[in-house]
């Protein structure tokens, strides 16, 4: 029904710009607090992802459970590109009056606007966190044929003959190539970074074929080849062994202090009014603690750490400045 | 054997009357949304998602895939009826299949269409039953050498696509290549020719282009003796192909499928590949190549398969390997999974009697298009006895809404009517259309394979020849563009412009 109408808005719209040659920009009315949100009114959810990514599956997860207590639609719109810059800059530049909400996944929304290169519009400052939903940490693995049988045999082989190994990310200035740059930072170790753009199924295609010899990725995408025996994880970047990776061991116990992963929360426009906020801050809680929605996103390798809007926005600066002391070297390895 | 029984097993559960209708109802809202320029199969797909969320999820996926081959092909008609593709697959199809319209064979057109489309789809379904496993391993054989050799092997087709002037053929490749450049460059990772502009970041849309060009530019260029031709009503006769026009077809069909099936097995290879090289093909090895352009069936038979094969054949590394080979692929990935299925091989471990049904749904799908399209073809042909000027007005009407809905931005519908503009002068001064479509298509994945191939080999270009699979396909590249100099084929097939 939902869609009906959206097309029907769709039609809408483009027949008013077709009629009257100019762009119908409906302006946003103030919303006054008490009443939010106003019945019949759509909350957009701007994913900044293409759709069948685990962000947008975590999004479209959610998204029934908000609509119910909200009371309203609410919409997932994709808006992908750019690493994330062009839906992140779509959600900052839309009014902090709730109707817009995002989701936000680092370290792709911390990245962009550290590199000038990248022309980002937005800062830190134009986010107002609502929630964390997931953790979704880094994990290295091997073929699973390869000489290498631990860690420390992977790193060591990498500090003996630098860049002799080559290491899938799913870009530049992503989560995998950040952690690249913090191994290498803290071990010497160094592998020839291959960066497939396209994302995490382009990557884990290239290594399944042995087209590159290390897989760097995140425990959800690794889940299922561990399973099937076509990868050997040799360590995961985090404190505590991941509970879908109850085997491999952390790179903490493996003798190597590194945390690298993918976050990921919502957030909307700064300057919510605090009423607003409050509300979609409960609502985002309850849905991203819902018993299914917890339980289909295990089933998928994610593992559900909610964190409020104020822990949230806490952690993301202490995110901040762990890659700004890597950043050089993620800019100057191509 | 087992897997006949799964299989029959899958036809069991795919047959109840409410998975019938899920197949019918998603067949059909799939040829609608393909018909409105703009939303091809990855919005087509993304749009109807919630429709399916309340369902079980054997219905849910059949109807997900119905819409999915659906839209592939409601974008063909309005490709041979208008001009104007409805999704970038097709694209390739407009030259001859919008040539047969202007002689009164739109019918042909689309009847072959449709039965190129259920014999594509059908055979590589059956390569899915029979062979799944195998052929999904064969597909990472392909890594990015091997990728951009394939790409050499497409760019190679200006050849063919040539048309009168091989000068004129390369600067349309050049614009394709420059206008695909447009973005954050994949190798700096720093915008290029965006203008400062953050709409750009992230490339020009495909579709907004390729409506621009061939639809708004070919509605531009009407002139009033030229746009009464157009609005030939076909007779009932012309609605069926002829005995020679079946003949000229069952070759293309068969070479359509062959490309589609193998290219559809590549990850991350888009149907629009496959239905440019199955055009390019029927250039090559047509007995009736020299009427290519001019409204040749064969022009429409080729792609037209081939697009289906491919997009039957993408669905093998989703279901073997749990990778989603297109975007379209991808979004059906999303689909699985929010009904709790990982696709994969553990989807016939732990979901057996859900893949096998889904396999049956796509057989039944594929023939649920052809019994629903066939007859239908005159209600579609009946489109053109709508007085010109009232259908000019409509057309623009759904160029519009296609350019916008996109991504629900009225830039898109800007870049849209830029790129009519530019197809309008391109066609007065006699520029063909369609190497700029195809550099526009393999430009991005041609650069982007280039980049990872010699990050793999750190630099050395010797890994391009030095792996068996990309110096063959290299080799096939270099004589496809040299043959004509060898004199192997008479020149003259080279002479025609696809463009008319």
């Amino acid at each position: 029904m939902k869609t009906r109408s959206r097309i029907a808005t769709a039609l809408a719209a483009a027949s008013l710009i077709a009629l009257t040659g100019c762009g119908a920009n409906a302006g946003a009315t103030n919303a006054s607090a008490g009443d939010f949100p106003k019945k019949g009114k759509t909350i957009d959810l701007v994913v900044a992802f293409s759709s069948g990514g685990a962000v947008d599956t975590a999004a479209r997860l959610i998204q029934p459970i908000l609509e119910k207590e909200l009371g309203t639609n609410v919409e997932v719109i994709n808006k992908p590109g750019a690493g994330g810059q062009i839906g992140y800059t779509q959600l900052t530049s839309a009014a902090p009056d709730g109707y817009t909400i995002g989701a936000t996944g680092s370290p792709s929304v911390v990245v962009s606007p550290l590199d000038p290169a990248r022309g980002a519009k937005y800062t830190r400052d134009s986010f107002q966190p609502l929630g964390r939903q997931v953790i979704d940490p880094t994990v290295i693995a091997v073929q699973p044929d390869s000489p290498y049988k631990t860690l420390k045999e992977l790193l060591d082989a990498a500090k003996a003959n630098p860049k002799s190994l080559t290491a899938s990310t799913t870009g530049l200035q992503t989560g995998e190539h950040f952690a690249l740059a913090q191994i290498q930072e803290s071990t010497s170790s160094e592998f020839a970074p291959v960066h497939f753009s396209e994302g995490a199924s382009q990557a884990t295609t290239a290594f399944l074929g042995k087209h590159v010899d290390v897989l760097v990725a995140n425990v959800s995408d690794v889940t299922d080849l561990t399973k099937q025996g076509k990868a050997r994880v040799l360590g995961v970047m985090t404190s505590e062994r991941a509970p879908s990776l109850p085997d491999i061991p952390t790179f903490k116990e493996a003798g190597y202090d590194l945390e690298a992963g993918t976050v990921r929360g919502y957030s909307a426009p700064a300057g919510l009014p605090a009423e607003v906020a409050k509300k979609l801050e409960a609502a985002i809680k309850t849905a991203i603690e819902d018993p299914t929605v917890k339980e289909k996103m295990s089933a998928l390798g994610l593992q559900t750490s909610y964190l409020s809007g104020e822990d949230y926005k806490q952690f993301w600066a202490g995110q901040e400045e762990d890659f700004k002391k890597v950043l050089p070297l993620v800019q100057k390895t191509n | 054997m087992d897997t006949l029984n799964e299989l029959l097993n899958g036809f069991a559960a795919a047959m109840t009357w409410q998975n019938l209708l899920f197949a019918f109802l998603g067949c059909l809202l799939g040829t609608i949304i393909g018909v409105l320029p703009g939303i091809g199969p990855v919005a087509g797909v993304a749009l109807l998602i919630p429709l399916t969320l309340n369902l079980d999820a054997t219905g849910a996926i059949i109807m997900l895939c119905a819409i999915f081959y659906g839209t592939a092909y409601g974008g063909t008609i309005t490709s041979v009826l208008l001009n104007t593709p409805g999704e970038a697959a097709s694209a390739i199809t407009t030259i001859d299949g919008y040539a047969m319209t202007k002689i009164g064979k739109a019918g042909a057109a689309l009847t072959i269409a449709a039965v190129g489309s259920f014999v594509g789809g059908t055979v590589a379904t059956i390569g899915l039953v029979a062979a799944a496993k195998p052929l999904g391993e064969l597909g990472l054989l392909v890594g990015p050498p091997e990728f951009f050799a394939l790409m050499v092997v497409g760019i190679s087709l200006l050849v063919a696509l040539a048309g009168k002037s091989m000068v004129k053929a390369v600067i349309s490749g050049a614009l394709g290549l420059l206008i695909a450049m447009v973005g954050i460059d994949p190798v700096a990772g720093a915008p290029r020719f965006t203008f400062g502009m953050d709409r750009l970041l992230d490339g020009v849309s495909f579709v907004a282009v390729i409506v621009g060009v061939f639809g708004l530019s070919e509605l531009l260029s009407y002139r009033k003796d030229t746009a009464t031709p157009t609005v030939h009503a076909p007779n009932l006769r012309s609605l069926l192909p002829t005995r020679g026009e079946w003949r000229r077809s069952a070759p293309a069909m068969a070479r359509g499928t062959g490309i589609g099936f193998g290219l559809g097995l590549i990850p991350g290879m888009t149907g629009s590949v496959s239905s440019l090289l199955a055009y390019g093909a029927e250039k090559k090895f047509s007995r009736h190549r020299h009427e290519l352009g001019k409204g040749a069936i064969e022009g429409v038979a080729g792609p037209e398969t081939a697009n289906n094969s491919h997009a039957n054949a993408a669905l093998i590394p989703l279901f073997t390997l749990g990778i989603p080979a297109s975007p379209t692929i991808a979004v059906l990935m999303g689909a699985f999974l929010q009904q709790g299925l990982t696709p994969g091989p553990t989807l016939f471990t732990e979901h057996s009697e859900i893949a096998w049904a889904i396999i049956a749904s796509l057989f039944i799908g594929n023939l649920l298009l052809l019994l629903l399209n066939v007859p239908l073809v005159g209600l579609w042909t009946s489109i053109l006895r709508v007085p010109s000027s009232i259908l000019t007005a409509l057309i623009l009407l759904f160029m519009v809404i296609g350019a916008y809905t996109i991504n629900f931005s009225v830039f898109d519908v800007f870049v849209m009517i830029g790129f009519g503009l530019l197809g309008l002068a391109l066609r007065h001064l006699d520029i063909p259309l369609a190497p700029m479509v195809l550099t526009l298509v393999l430009g991005p994945l041609m650069e982007r394979s280039l980049r990872e191939s010699l990050e793999i080999s750190q630099g050395d270009f010797s890994i391009f020849t030095s792996r068996p699979i990309s110096a063959v396909l290299i080799g096939l590249g270099l004589l496809i563009v040299f043959s004509p100099l060898l004199k192997l084929r008479k020149p003259k097939a080279l002479n025609e412009d696809p463009e008319t």
